[in-house]
């Protein structure tokens, strides 16, 4: 095998793995922060596709700027959604009851979902044209999709944006301790209801910029949502429960894997040689690459 | 003997005229049901939402025609099925819709694999059932109910492959090397198998690429890369998931491959490839269909779009608007709503003229014995300006084809 052609499937692998983690990294923060497992994510980013689709049909808006003009709308659905459904079944309480309160709810939220859109959009599948799509930048005989290159980019600055949000600000402070142990963060006089708000609505608005960078280059339908979200579990389970960085690497890596599998198994194989990696990940560090013990964001 | 007492005679006379109560007089004409089972939900919804426009049209049609007259006018109402995205919940929708009530006959369920399910339920109910679908296993397994009127995959396989080979010698492009692209769905695999196993060498064309996947695709650049390499003269294609074909055809136009298309199917041409990928894209895109609209239906396709505001006609409306017409048909022959008399009524049926039969290609429908439709035969539609025409056969052609520079 050539070099060049090594290098273009690492290339490849990285930048469908780019927004695979932005996609993640909102799963980890809700998990990390409220021990809620979403399994309506994917039909958040699904809903994120049609938002940034409708803002470059009516407004003819850039998908690239549509992806990030989809964050405070879906910041605020989020917020709402936690204050009206999972607040009800999160914060207290007996704890396997409450998990499995909330996976029901969670998973029925995405039925409704998925359901309510195909019924209100139909099934059609649309799709926005942009002239990057189709368009590659050449490194040498190494080619880089433009769509995939400006996504990977902006999952990058995004991702950056959240680490030095919760890493560096009081609020993100109060709200990986509400993570790390919500009793004695609401002793310290953090809201810690609030800050499950918070953490949803900004996991949120992370997949649904994913999906409107993932718009740019792929179609939009109801259904969207299940190509997509077992990856993203893996991802984050790949990475560490609940870890921010370790999601993003999980991502990265599965893109990657993804990729170079199959320069030793067929197409129809793709996909094993990600559970592969992440069965042998789990063997034989069960935490996670980024996990601990004890789960933080 | 004792006289009767007045109770007694109360309650026999009660027990006499009661179930005369119950009795309701025969309705002159019983609705008759028909079911179809097709993915209305889940990622292949879209061609089940055709599937069912197609229905509706005929059904509209049929009834506002004064209905089945050998039922003294009885009309045909529709029960779908959401087959789901899965060969599980089309089995067990097929199931729910023929145990809940008396269904006549059916149609569906688009996907081969689906079909393939749904066809031993029907089997299973003795209820008659009509499909699209292209594998040839549908027919191959002894089944008597059921009916399958578009040209098996291996047919299409090897008439597409004549087709292309004689194309691209008068056009000076002789075809020495192939690629074969696609998922593994069922009608995919069995349009691909006999190509691969045997026709592409009889013809001593080398298969260079042979690249399938499992649904969904992750990314198309691997295999695109390999067409880049190889530089096949054809590629066999056989993307159903649009999210995959759409990546794939995204990344053909981003690595500048200019290898000719022949897909397989008529998801290939449905109106949201247009708006997807743009008409320029598309151009010169082939693809072998069981049925398109062809000269002389020019009213129907109209009317078509002016009922649903599709921007045009495809196989999967218009073969369940004749699947429809071509129930009623075997209804009016069997003079009975029973499935297994319509079942018979099938089986004997031979029908040249009429709505039943004009979405077909030939416009004949009779059944041999596996109930494959004698004859079928496939189209070619290409996509010139934005739209698909049939180019091939020349006779019912809607367009000439037109081959790559």
């Amino acid at each position: 095998m050539a070099l060049a052609e090594l290098v273009q499937y690492v290339a490849t692998g990285l930048l469908v793995g780019g927004v695979y983690a932005l996609m993640s990294i909102g799963l980890a923060l809700i998990f990390g922060v409220m021990r809620v497992v979403n399994f309506a994510q994917g039909d958040f980013m699904m809903l994120g596709m049609y938002l940034t689709y409708f803002y470059a049909i009516s407004g003819s808006v850039d998908p690239l700027l549509g992806a990030l003009l989809t964050i405070p709308p879906f910041f605020v659905l989020g917020w709402i959604v936690h204050r009206g459904l999972l607040a009800r079944v999160t914060g207290g309480g007996d704890p396997q009851r409450q998990m499995d309160a909330q996976l029901i709810l969670t998973l029925g939220l995405s039925l409704v979902i998925t359901n309510a859109t195909t019924m209100i959009l139909t099934p059609t599948p649309l799709g926005i044209r942009t002239g990057y799509a189709t368009q590659a930048f050449a490194l040498g005989p190494v080619l880089l999709n433009q769509a995939r290159s400006y996504a990977f980019a902006m999952a990058l600055v995004l991702a950056a944006a959240v680490y030095v949000f919760l890493t560096r600000t009081d609020l993100g402070k109060a709200l990986r301790a509400s993570a790390d142990d919500p009793e004695a963060a609401s002793y310290q006089g953090i809201d810690v209801r609030a800050m499950h708000g918070l953490a949803f609505g900004i996991g949120i608005a992370l997949v649904a910029a994913a999906g409107g960078l993932l718009a740019t280059y792929y179609p939009i339908e109801p259904t969207v949502a299940g190509n997509f979200i077992v990856l993203m579990f893996v991802a984050v389970v790949l990475g560490g429960l609940g870890s921010i960085p370790g999601a993003f690497v999980g991502g990265l890596v599965i893109g990657l894997v993804q990729s170079l599998t199959l320069l030793v198994l067929p197409f129809q194989l793709q996909n094993t040689g990600v559970f592969i990696v992440f069965l042998l990940v789990l063997y034989f560090r069960p935490q996670g690459l980024f996990g601990r013990r004890a789960r933080t964001v | 003997m004792r006289p009767l007492s007045r109770t007694t005679i109360v309650v026999l006379t009660l027990a006499l005229v009661a179930p005369a109560l119950f009795i309701r007089p025969a309705p002159a004409a019983e609705d008759v049901k028909i079911a179809l089972v097709a993915p209305l939900s889940g990622r292949w919804a879209r061609q089940g939402q055709l599937k069912k426009m197609g229905a509706e049209m005929a059904i509209e049609e049929i009834n506002s025609q004064g209905g089945i007259k050998a039922l003294g006018g009885a009309k045909i109402v529709l029960r779908e099925g959401d087959a789901g995205d899965s060969v599980e919940k089309a089995v067990s929708a097929a199931q729910r819709l023929l145990t809940r009530e008396k269904i006549s006959a059916g149609i569906g369920s688009w996907l081969s694999s689906f079909t393939l399910g749904v066809t031993e339920v029907a089997e299973r109910l003795q209820v008659p059932w009509l499909s699209l679908s292209y594998a040839d296993s549908i027919t191959e397994r002894g089944f008597k109910y059921t009916f399958q009127t578009s040209p098996v995959s291996s047919l299409q396989a090897e008439q597409a492959l004549e087709l292309v080979t004689d194309v691209a010698r008068r056009n000076n492009r002789p075809i020495k090397k192939a690629a074969i692209v696609g998922d593994n769905t069922a009608a995919t695999v069995f349009f691909f198998k006999p190509l691969r196993e045997k026709l592409l060498a009889a013809k001593g064309i080398e298969l260079v690429v042979d690249e399938v996947w499992t649904p969904p695709l992750a990314d198309a650049t691997a295999i695109v890369q390999k067409l880049r390499t190889t530089q096949p003269d054809i590629m066999f294609y056989g993307g159903t998931n649009f999210p995959d074909s759409i990546q794939v055809l995204q990344k053909i136009k981003e690595f500048s491959v200019k290898t000719p298309i022949q897909g397989v199917g008529a998801w290939l041409v449905t109106p949201e490839y247009v708006k997807t990928v743009g008409k320029e894209l598309l151009d010169n895109i082939q693809t072998v269909v069981a049925a398109h609209p062809l000269k002389g239906q020019e009213d129907l396709v109209k009317k078509f779009v002016q009922r649903t505001g599709e921007p045009f006609m495809t196989q999967d409306p218009l073969c369940t608007y004749a699947h429809v017409w071509l129930i009623k048909e075997a209804i009016e022959q069997a003079k009975s709503a029973d499935p297994k008399a319509i079942r018979d009524a099938l089986a004997k049926i031979d029908l040249s003229s009429g709505p039943a039969t004009s979405a077909f290609y030939p416009a004949r429908v009779k059944f041999d014995e596996r109930g494959r439709r004698v004859g079928a035969a496939p189209l070619i539609v290409q996509w010139q300006g934005g739209e698909p025409f049939t180019v091939v056969p020349a006779a019912v052609a809607t367009r000439p084809l037109a081959w790559h520079k």
